[in-house]
């Protein structure tokens, strides 16, 4: 027998290799040369047949054969893939820009928010929060918080009152908190110094709603007393809370007030950097010996400090909107802006 | 509080502008709200003379006035026709600025040009009159300017005083806290000698000591009434206080300076003449100076003469005995009536004046002879009378406080190093008088005109602000406490995020509602939430109830927005709800009165209407319904950690009875959610089929979140199956899914439920629930026999429940 042409078969098959568009085109290709009846499987076979000496020389070159026509084929095969690839994911393309699916939008009221972040703070700063009754006895709202009835600084304080509920109460003594102040006495004859509270609530006042002023709001109260705190500790926490709130880069300004619950006070102006200028924004002050007693301390033995803040005030600063109405219209296309 | 500068100057000597003036009383306890310049910021403006005054052709109305300032002559058309030629007017050349910054310029009218304009008191901002334009008087120099002519640019500082500051009532006060805060030398006023007679012919018997602790009583006779003079007249007008007459300004003049308050009789008006100080009588009235006929308050003090009352103690006197053009005879009332008599009263009658206003802050009786002096002696020089005679009533002087003042104490308070000399300082710059009281102690008596000064924490603050609180140091105390919330108060966090997650947004109605709201709800008669508390003086008669449900605040914000057509709504509110008490849920200590507070249970209430989830472009819209506030309760106890709550279904006010659940976590009733009976929607005027529900969220975070304790996963593989169950249309899900649980045993790891059908295959009233197992087992790996066993042992257990299974 003659000796097969092993060149010329390895040619044209890398040639139709080469030529082959599709990947059935390939296919074909490969049958006709590697396939059960291909040309170089009928060399294989044929090897057999040969002289021991012959068969091994031949073999060599058909697996020479072989692995180069495989090398071009996968190659070739890899083109037509990444060929076939595009068009047919092309073809699977979707708009990404339309509207992404998210779940239905729901929001927290900015309110509740701002107070749950100043409670972050004061948490930092080592006080507890706790809340009260909103509901409270004229003791507890006033008396204690060393405001005696006809106290000038009762008609600072607007009270909406509540018909009592047993017959032995007389009127007035019952009433819609004023300020968050009643649970620093509450908590005071409830466990012994040191304390370190923060009271987030709402407060009441009979006054009509305008764009600086709510009837219902919220407060934060805080009230710390221990061995021996200052008006400098006073002003220390202050600072922190406003830098907490605002910013590093608040400063705050104290200024000599008047509340009957502490002595001295300070009325607080924070400068926001937001703002760009000094902002009214809370009351504060050592807490006064007639509250720590009627709570059953000795103002010789402890000392504290207790601020109040409207958290209202605090969310139109972080917000940066100027009529509080809008934080009580409960529109929803103002509240799911949050 | 009105203090003209140039007025203050006259007692301390301060170089600082008003501006500066200004931000050191604010930081030294004295809060200046505004700085006022009466001229509003005219500029430019002269007197002239008019010299010629002719018509402009082709108008009836306006004239051509030629005026003369002293230097040249100017053409101005003028609207007016109030002056003669030789009359001094103020004029406005060109380059003039009128208040509010309105610049006068040339311009033309009618063809005449007009080089500048001619003022009225009102557009020059110094008065209402704007009838023509302002005749000055002869005495107007020619060619002045007029704001400078008429003390116009003097800055006055509008006070907003706190309650303890009442000392600074009055010009003197405040010049005493400029001269202690800047170190100013402070001239204080002083009065002429006493009379030497004590019989003013009208005596005076206070019946009532404890409400007006002194009473100074100074006769003037020959007094002749008319005008004040310019300056008293500006000077008051600047002080916000209207000008009246001589004796009446000189009252009002010392009031002023000093800050006592001063009454002016007319002795011919007097019945006796006698005085006396005492409670009205019943039945009694008085028409005061501001002609209002007022039944007096057997609690009200009056100044009564042998007939009635002629005043209100401290507040305002009676017309019968006022000073008028013709008094020759004055008796004057410079007294001290106490805080809470004048507050009471004036509280009672809304009658707030310049003196019930200095009451309210306290003024101290040691300012009667001083205000009594200053005044007597202006109405002598103003009025030309003789002050003959003079008697002071004060028969139990109040005593002076010493306070003990500890400087170390001081010190540790204050988080300041101020040395005791210093302390010392700070408080005689208020003219206390300290002295050394052994033990490193001061005895501290503070000045009589401040009775605000108590104890010692007082001195505390007056050291602080003398010293300056700009001065107290920055200093973070230590705890030593971990901070944060309660248990509860994190849970609710925890709530209230996932709820928002979950698609509702949170609102805060108010927590008020109305009788009618209860009826809306059509709750029984026998319902706790109709037990509502009443408002004394509510915010408005609609809403004059605290509310026992959130429902009716949640569906006026439903209301709200859909009217707003923002027909999507799914909102939630948690907020304390009033009831009255009970023995198992009390209320909180009422404190040692004993008063009863109700008890104020914890909600989370939520409503929903609309589409839950909006339309889009791959996906229909889907309308809010009765699983989605379940689906709310459910999102509530995943974020608490809680096990699934039990649902049972009810026909409780205020819901659909066919579509509302009770849930229970364990046995504890937790709430109702559900749809809102079509009546209840109707009555509230909210789409029908809105969605509702209320969840005791105290019951639910009382023990916080529980922290979740989840069984290792099986490596192994698990075995998953589906079985479908026929049952009657009426045996609850819940139930047949309970049967399904039970029979599959502790190996079940998760049961869904994927279809539910019904057809006439099943039979009338018959339904199937398909569920989807998964079984896992960490020991070992399922059989086949595994599968036919759970199979059968499911298929027992729903036959119980009254089922079976397809198979």
């Amino acid at each position: 027998m003659t000796a097969p042409d092993l060149d010329g078969l390895r040619d044209r098959g890398l040639a139709a290799y080469a030529a082959a568009d599709t990947l059935d085109a390939l296919d074909a290709a490969k049958a006709e040369l590697v396939g059960r009846r291909g040309d170089l499987t009928a060399v294989q076979r044929s090897l057999g047949d040969l002289e021991p000496e012959q068969r091994r020389s031949l073999g060599a070159q058909v697996n020479a054969v072989r692995a180069a026509l495989a090398e071009a084929e996968a190659e070739r095969r890899a083109a037509l893939e990444a060929q076939r690839d595009r068009v047919v994911l092309a073809a699977e393309a979707l708009d990404v820009t339309l509207p992404p699916r998210t779940p239905r939008r729901g929001s927290l009221h900015p309110i509740v928010e701002t107070m749950e972040a100043m409670v972050d703070v004061l948490a930092g700063l080592g006080f507890t929060a706790v809340e009260g009754p909103e509901v409270e006895s004229d003791w507890f709202n006033f008396q204690a918080m060393n405001i005696p009835a006809d106290h000038p600084a009762r008609g600072m304080h607007d009270t909406i009152y509540v018909e009592p509920l047993a017959p032995r109460d007389p009127p007035g003594s019952l009433v819609l908190r004023t300020h968050t102040s009643p649970m620093q006495t509450r908590t005071m004859l409830a466990k012994p110094p040191p304390v370190y509270i923060a009271v987030p609530g709402r407060v009441f006042r009979q006054e009509a709603a305008d764009a600086t002023h709510l009837p219902v709001f919220f407060q934060m109260e805080c009230l710390a007393v221990d061995a021996d705190l200052s008006f400098a500790d006073l002003r220390g926490t202050l600072a922190e809370l406003c830098r907490g709130l605002f910013g590093a880069d608040t400063r705050i300004r104290m200024r000599p007030d008047y509340y009957p619950f502490t002595e001295p006070s300070a009325d607080v102006d924070a400068w926001v950097p937001a703002v760009g200028d000094w902002v009214e924004l809370l009351g504060s002050g050592m807490v006064h010996p007639n509250v720590l007693r009627m709570a059953g301390y000795d103002p010789e033995q402890v000392s504290g400090f207790a601020f109040g803040m409207g958290v209202e005030r605090v969310a139109m600063l972080r917000h940066g909107i100027d009529d509080l109405r809008l934080f009580i219209d409960n529109d929803l296309r103002f509240l799911t802006a949050f | 509080m009105r203090v003209p500068l140039s007025w203050l100057s006259e007692y301390v000597a301060c170089d600082l502008t008003a501006e500066q003036l200004a931000e050191t009383l604010t930081l030294g306890g004295l809060v200046v709200e505004a700085i006022a310049r009466p001229s509003g910021g005219t500029r430019g403006v002269v007197v002239a003379r008019v010299e010629r005054i002719e018509p402009v052709a082709g108008s009836d109305k306006l004239s051509l006035v030629e005026v003369d300032d002293g230097r040249d002559r100017h053409e101005i058309v003028c609207g007016a026709r109030n002056f003669a030629v030789g009359d001094r007017v103020p004029a406005a050349l060109p380059g003039a600025v009128l208040p509010g910054g309105v610049e006068i310029g040339r311009r033309t009218l009618r063809g005449v040009m007009s080089n500048g304009m001619l003022a009225s008191a009102r557009e020059l901002g110094v008065g209402d009159d704007h009838s023509g334009i302002w005749v000055l008087g002869d005495d107007a120099p020619l060619g002045a300017d007029l704001t400078r002519w008429l003390d116009l640019d003097d800055p006055v500082l509008e006070l907003d005083l706190n309650p303890d500051r009442g000392y600074a009532q009055s010009i003197v006060g405040v010049a005493r806290d400029v001269a202690a805060l800047t170190g100013a030398a402070l001239t204080l006023p002083d009065a002429p000698p006493l009379p030497a007679s004590g019989d003013t012919g009208v005596p005076v018997d206070i019946e009532d000591p404890d409400r007006c602790p002194r009473f100074d009583g100074r006769r003037i006779r020959g007094v002749t009434v008319a005008p004040s003079p310019a300056w008293l007249r500006r000077r008051l007008a600047a002080a916000g206080v209207r000008p009246i007459s001589n004796v009446v300004d000189a009252t009002n003049h010392a009031m002023l300076e000093v800050g006592n308050p001063i009454h002016a009789y007319d002795v011919a008006l007097l019945a006796g003449p006698a005085i006396v100080v005492r409670t009205a009588r019943p039945g009694e009235r008085l028409t005061t100076l501001d002609g209002v006929d007022r039944a007096l308050d057997p609690d009200d003090l009056v100044i009564a003469d042998a007939a009635g009352p002629v005043a209100l103690a401290g507040v305002m006197g009676g017309q019968t005995s006022e000073i008028h053009p013709g008094t020759g005879d004055v008796f004057l009332e410079t007294a001290n009536f106490t805080a809470r008599t004048v507050l009471r009263t004036a509280r009672r009658h809304r009658l707030f004046t310049e003196g019930s206003k200095r009451w309210e802050k306290q003024v101290p009786p040691e300012t009667v002879p001083l205000a009594a002096g200053r005044c007597a002696a202006l109405i002598a020089q103003l009025a030309g009378g003789t002050v003959t005679a003079a008697t002071d009533s004060y028969p139990q002087p109040t005593p002076r406080p010493v306070i003990r003042l500890r400087p170390d104490r001081a010190r540790r308070r204050l988080g300041m190093a101020l040395p005791d000399a210093r302390q010392t300082a700070l408080l005689r710059a208020i003219a206390c008088d300290v002295a050394g009281d052994g033990d490193g102690a001061m005895a501290v008596t503070p000045p009589a005109y401040r009775p605000d000064l108590r104890i010692e924490e007082d001195l505390y603050e007056e050291i602080a602000r003398l010293e300056g609180y700009g001065n107290v140091p920055e200093r973070v105390p230590s705890s030593g406490q971990v901070g944060g919330r309660l248990p509860a108060h994190a849970a609710r966090m925890r709530v209230r995020r996932a709820l928002a997650g979950a698609g509702w947004t949170e609102v805060l109605p108010f927590p008020f509602f109305g009788r009618e709201d209860l009826d809306r709800l059509g709750l029984p008669a026998d319902d706790r939430r109709r037990a509502a508390l009443t408002l004394v003086n509510p915010l408005s008669a609609e809403e004059s109830l605290l509310h026992t449900t959130l429902l009716p605040g949640l569906l006026g914000v439903v209301r709200r927005n859909v009217n707003r057509q923002l027909d999507d709504v799914a909102v939630f509110c948690a907020a304390h709800t009033f009831l009255r008490p009970t023995d198992d849920e009390p209320g909180a200590d009422g404190g040692p009165d004993g008063v009863t507070l109700p008890a104020e249970p914890l909600l989370l209430g939520f409503a929903a209407t609309g589409d839950f989830e909006p339309a889009r472009h791959d996906r229909p819209a889907r309308r809010a319904d009765v699983y989605d506030v379940l689906g709310a309760a459910d999102t509530v106890r995943r974020a608490l950690g809680l096990p699934p709550l039990a649902v049972e279904p009810t026909d409780a006010p205020p819901y659909h009875p066919g579509r509302a659940a009770r849930l229970l976590c364990g046995d504890v009733a937790v709430g109702v959610v559900g749809e809102l009976h079509p009546r209840v929607s109707a009555a509230f005027e909210v789409p029908a089929r809105t969605l509702a529900g209320e969840l005791r969220l105290d019951r639910l975070t009382a023990d916080g979140v529980r922290p979740a304790r989840p069984a290792a996963p099986s490596s192994l593989p698990p075995l998953r199956f589906d079985v479908a169950v026929v049952a009657a249309a009426a045996v609850p899900a819940a139930t047949v899914a309970a049967a399904v649980r039970d029979g599959a045993g502790p190996q079940l790891t998760d049961l869904r439920l994927f279809d539910v059908f019904s057809g006439p295959q099943l039979g009338e009233g018959q339904r199937s629930l398909a569920y989807r197992l998964r079984l896992e087992d960490a020991g070992r790996a399922f059989t086949d026999a595994d599968e036919r066993a759970a199979i059968d042992r499911i298929d027992a257990a729903v036959r119980r429940v009254g089922g079976r299974l397809r198979r």
